[in-house]
């Protein structure tokens, strides 16, 4: 074997050794039992009996051609990922900034926004109830403001924002971590360099920090994409896709067609064309960012 | 050398737990495993088990869940993970569990159930499941409200209900708390108000839902479907100034403080309703048929239904509980008094429920008590219409736009579930 | 100079406090509601109690079997956290240094599963983990995190990598260091904030997670974990709302205590340090 032959192999199996072990954890804990569900896909089933019928494409021509529920509820979907994805990403960054600078009570002020993502969305969604039904007409008592007095979970048009202002007050402080974390890793020497060269303290922003906690950025946003495409527990406990049909989103469409109406195989071909969505939607966005990524 | 010795651990690692986890134990006396909802009657369920336990040494592991109920039993079922025993409801779910549940037409302790109880359960003839509880539900009023309103006669039509309504509103006191933001709410409100249409028009409650299932019959199609708009239409307007925000909660602690007269619940919401005001009385109401004041009634029947599964590891343990709780002094008193609710068993106590009461003596003075059809209905129905008629009452469909959609999410379900 | 930065400081924590207290209102109700009464709190939640009920909590204590299902929680998450750190950091690590075609291909195969929602999949992976003997164990479910919890990590340290000059990667190992000890000594020690973050973000949903361990545990009375224990005392009618308020508090007490005392092991600028050396 010639010396260079005996390098490459030594870096594939270095490259093989260090990443074997993820590959192994994520192929036992959802490829593989993903790709089990996806031959659910091709039947019909309804979750129970011992007996899959096989019935090849069917369920995704339905799904493609005969419900408009589901397109429905992938349309409020979308409206309600692009809010959060916006919101939560800006005001996290924003908020990482100042709790990152010379702050007194620094630490107790991240440790108060990242609080409610730790609380179970159960109790969320019951304290959200109240505070927006009982709540707000003690305040309406107490200030007069008609803005208390309207229905912001019983009223369609209002609903949206609700849901939006949950959705991300609960998952604000998660990006909060990610992003002060990717402060941290901006090299001191760097803004002190920018400082002496002049830069004010936004010019120092977007010029030195914000090209190199691009990383925190894709991140952030690659997850709360994948997140709010798979919104699923604050709607159940919030609306549970109510009034009507009109906060159904995607994941609690699915979770309905298999476990509540018991078409599991349709269910489950409903998840896959979720996932392709997201996957497209996914590659497009890392891409994008990852041409900004900067190295040291 | 060493980054393979390395993955090799890491594997091992990973395999490790295997040997950890796998230690059962078989010696001893046999533990049912137990799969239940309803976790408000957390308390008795403990109370029986430690009671079965003393009486027989055989200890019952029941765990408890509710919203996610259904998805963990399909998970476990599938998995072969089967619970001993599992609970569910009546009517279309005997088709559902059909794989899974153990017959019980021949045990004797099934003699001693009422004959209306088993017929959710018995299907040609073969009785899949052991009714659990019986249950009425209509509308719950507070009586000391009604009193001080000077409300001295109970409404049964639809346009005497309007006339309370309206009284109440006059006096200042918020007639309903409609509960409309839980769908479960809406299906039981708006069959009640066509409870003896099928039995009248279309020959019976089976009849009627096999045309519906086979399409011959649209809700479209029927015309006292008008009643149940009124209904919704009546309760939405006056159920307060947010009557889509009103959950179970709301309706039950309204009610128990009086700011409510009425809300439509089952006995059920008693134990919560008299938690927040022991002081209060509550009494039913029949649910309005239109302005029929005859075929008005309450909606009574078992619909929570215990299964024996078979393929259970302890069949005949898990068929001896269901004896013991059938037959003997504790399991007979257990529900009338410790769940509070009425039971299946012939011959049982009557409960200390002020609705069980109030039921019993409606149903003795001849009120019509219905079977609860809808859940004849296709697997999933409940949750799709629910949500259907709670956009009418957010004002998203008007009634023709309503009644399609009925129909359509109707028909895909039936389609697939046949 | 200073001067002016301090008011504006001030300024901005002033400001950043009383938005923060307004953030944490609903949980302030989550804590005066677990001191009141049932009756209480159905009546007004936002009251304030008239007495402070510690029967709640001693209750709420006894009912959710605490101690034990503390200690399995514990199990559960650390195995997990330590298992993602582990194979996350090294995995990251080296796709972020392999630039070929090939590693972004491995790299989207192991961030994929962050895309999958999880039920569309969850009831073939308690058939997969029920073959490998995962069920029924705090254990076996700390290893099943593994594979859900490194998509997020990994793509973590993937980023973080970056600001980590390649250098030190040739340096590590001239001194005839083997690549795996030249990352742990070397590189690894450098990704601290990033492994914090990964550390936290995972012990928090890990002590918090629900439905995967409803599924895998729930035949097992011994082994369950203290969410679900605390989720008993919800029902779909009926909520036990003075011990759920109190369970809720106690069951996240650990996971906000380990939080604050972790945030002060967050250290600046260590990359900073290493180029001087």
């Amino acid at each position: 074997m010639t010396p260079l032959k005996r390098k490459q192999l030594s870096r594939a199996m270095v490259f093989t050794g260090f990443t074997l072990p993820a590959l192994v954890a994520i192929l036992i804990s959802v490829e593989i039992p993903f790709l089990m569900s996806v031959f659910s896909s091709f039947t019909k089933w309804n979750g129970l009996d011992r007996a899959q019928t096989f019935i090849g494409l069917e369920n995704y021509k339905e799904l493609i051609l005969d419900d408009l529920d589901m397109w429905k509820a992938f349309g409020f979907t979308l409206r309600l990922t692009l809010g959060s994805v916006i919101v939560t990403n800006i005001t996290a960054l924003l908020l990482a900034v100042l709790l990152d600078s010379d702050l007194k009570a620094k630490n107790t002020l991240r440790a108060a926004y990242y609080v409610p993502n730790i609380i179970s969305l159960i109790i969320i969604g019951y304290i959200w109830r109240f505070i927006f039904s009982a709540g707000f007409e003690s305040f309406y008592q107490i200030t007069g403001l008609e803005f208390f007095m309207f229905s912001w979970l019983g009223d369609v048009k209002l609903v949206y924002f609700s849901v939006l202002m949950v959705s991300v007050w609960h998952s604000l402080g998660f990006y909060l971590v990610v992003y002060i974390a990717g402060l941290q890793t901006v090299p001191r020497d760097l803004i002190e360099a920018a400082m002496i060269d002049g830069a004010s303290a936004v010019g120092r922003f977007f010029r030195v920090t914000l090209p190199l906690i691009m990383p925190s950025i894709t991140v952030s946003v690659f997850h709360s994409l994948s997140n709010g495409l798979k919104a699923f527990d604050v709607i159940f406990s919030l609306t549970n896709g109510g009034p009507g049909n009109s906060t159904t989103t995607i994941a609690l469409d699915i979770y309905r067609t298999a476990f509540v109406i018991n078409r599991f195989g349709y269910g489950t071909a409903k998840s896959v064309i979720l996932f392709l969505i997201i996957l497209i939607l996914s590659l497009f966005q890392v891409r994008m960012f990852k041409q900004r990524e900067v190295e040291v | 050398m060493k980054k393979l010795l390395f993955t090799l651990l890491v594997l091992l690692l990973a395999f490790s737990p295997l040997t950890a986890a796998g230690q059962e134990e078989k010696a001893g006396p046999p533990t049912l495993n137990v799969l239940f909802y309803s976790p408000e009657l957390a308390e008795q369920y403990n109370d029986m088990v430690a009671a079965y336990k003393a009486e027989t040494g055989v200890t019952l592991d029941i765990t408890v869940l509710q919203t996610d109920y259904r998805s963990v039993l399909t998970s476990r079922l599938n998995s072969g993970d089967v619970p001993d025993i599992f609970m569910s409801s009546a009517y279309a779910d005997n088709s559902t569990y059909k794989d899974y549940v153990y017959d019980l037409t021949d045990e004797a302790f099934i003699q001693e159930l009422e004959p209306s109880a088993l017929q959710g359960v018995t299907v040609d003839g073969r009785v899949l499941g052991y009714p659990f509880l019986v249950q009425s539900h209509s509308f719950i009023y507070n009586k000391q409200v009604f009193e001080e309103n000077g409300i001295t006669t109970l409404p049964r039509t639809l346009d005497e209900f309007e006339a309370v309504a309206k009284k109440l509103q006059a006096n200042g006191v918020q007639p309903f708390a409609t509960g409309f933001k839980e769908f479960w709410v809406l299906p039981q409100t708006a069959w009640q108000a066509i409870a003896n249409v099928p039995v009248e028009n279309y020959g019976g409650y089976e009849n009627f839902v096999s045309m519906l299932n086979t399409g011959k019959l649209k809700f479209k199609d029927i015309p006292e479907m008008s009643q149940v708009f009124d209904l919704l239409d009546l309760i939405g307007e006056y159920g307060g100034p947010k009557p889509n925000e009103s959950d179970f909660n709301d309706q039950t602690s309204a009610l128990a403080t009086g700011k409510v007269a009425m809300i439509h619940q089952g006995n059920w919401a008693e134990d919560s309703i008299r938690k927040t005001n022991p002081e209060v009385e509550l009494g039913f109401l029949v649910g309005p048929t239109g302005n029929n004041a005859e075929t008005a009634g309450l909606m009574f029947d078992s619909n929570q239904t215990i299964r024996i599964a078979k393929d259970g590891e302890n069949l005949e343990e898990s068929l001896a509980w269901l004896e013991w709780l059938t037959t003997s002094e504790y399991g007979r008193n257990w529900i009338p008094g410790q769940v509070k609710q009425l039971s299946p068993i012939k011959g049982a106590a009557a409960p200390d429920s002020q609705i069980a009461e109030s039921t019993t003596a409606m149903l003795g003075e001849g009120v019509p008590g219905y079977p609860w059809f809808y859940q004849m209905f296709p697997t999933g129905t409940e949750q799709q219409l629910g949500a259907i008629l709670q956009g009418y009452c957010a004002g998203l469909t008007d009634r023709a736009e309503t009644l399609d959609a009925l129909d359509a999410a109707y028909t895909k379900i039936a389609k697939a579930a046949f | 100079m200073k001067k002016r930065r301090s008011l504006a400081s001030s300024l901005t924590t002033v400001v950043l406090s009383i938005i923060a207290l307004g953030y944490l209102y609903p949980l302030f109700l989550v804590l005066i509601n677990s001191f009141k009464t049932f009756s209480e709190i159905t009546s007004n939640v936002l009251a304030l109690p008239t007495r402070l009920v510690f029967e709640n909590f001693t209750n709420a204590f006894r009912i959710m079997n605490y101690p034990q299902y503390f200690i399995n929680t514990l199990i559960a998450t650390v195995v997990g956290v330590c298992g993602v750190v582990l194979v996350s950091s090294l995995a990251g690590y080296r796709l972020s240094r392999t630039k070929t075609r090939y590693s972004f291909i491995i790299f989207m195969i192991l961030i994929a599963p962050m895309m999958i929602p999880f039920h569309s999949f969850m009831i073939s992976l308690v058939k997969v983990a029920k073959e490998l003997h995962l069920i029924g164990s705090p254990l076996g479910l700390g290893v099943l995190y593994w594979g859900l919890g490194a998509s997020l990590a990994l793509f973590m340290y993937h980023g973080a990598v970056k600001s980590v000059p390649q250098e030190l990667d040739d340096c590590a190992m001239i001194d005839g260091a083997s690549p795996l000890r030249a990352f742990f000594q070397i590189i690894f020690p450098l990704l601290q904030p990033v492994t914090v973050s990964v550390v936290v973000i995972n012990t928090m949903w890990m002590w918090n997670d629900f439905l995967l361990p409803l599924l895998v545990l729930s035949g097992s009375k011994k082994s369950l974990t203290l969410q679900l224990a605390a989720y008993n005392f919800f029902g779909l009618y009926k909520v036990d709302w003075n011990y759920a308020m109190a369970g809720v508090l106690l069951t996240i007490l650990p996971a906000i205590i380990f939080y604050l005392s972790l945030q002060r092991y967050i250290i600046k600028g260590m990359v900073a340090g290493a180029v001087k050396t």
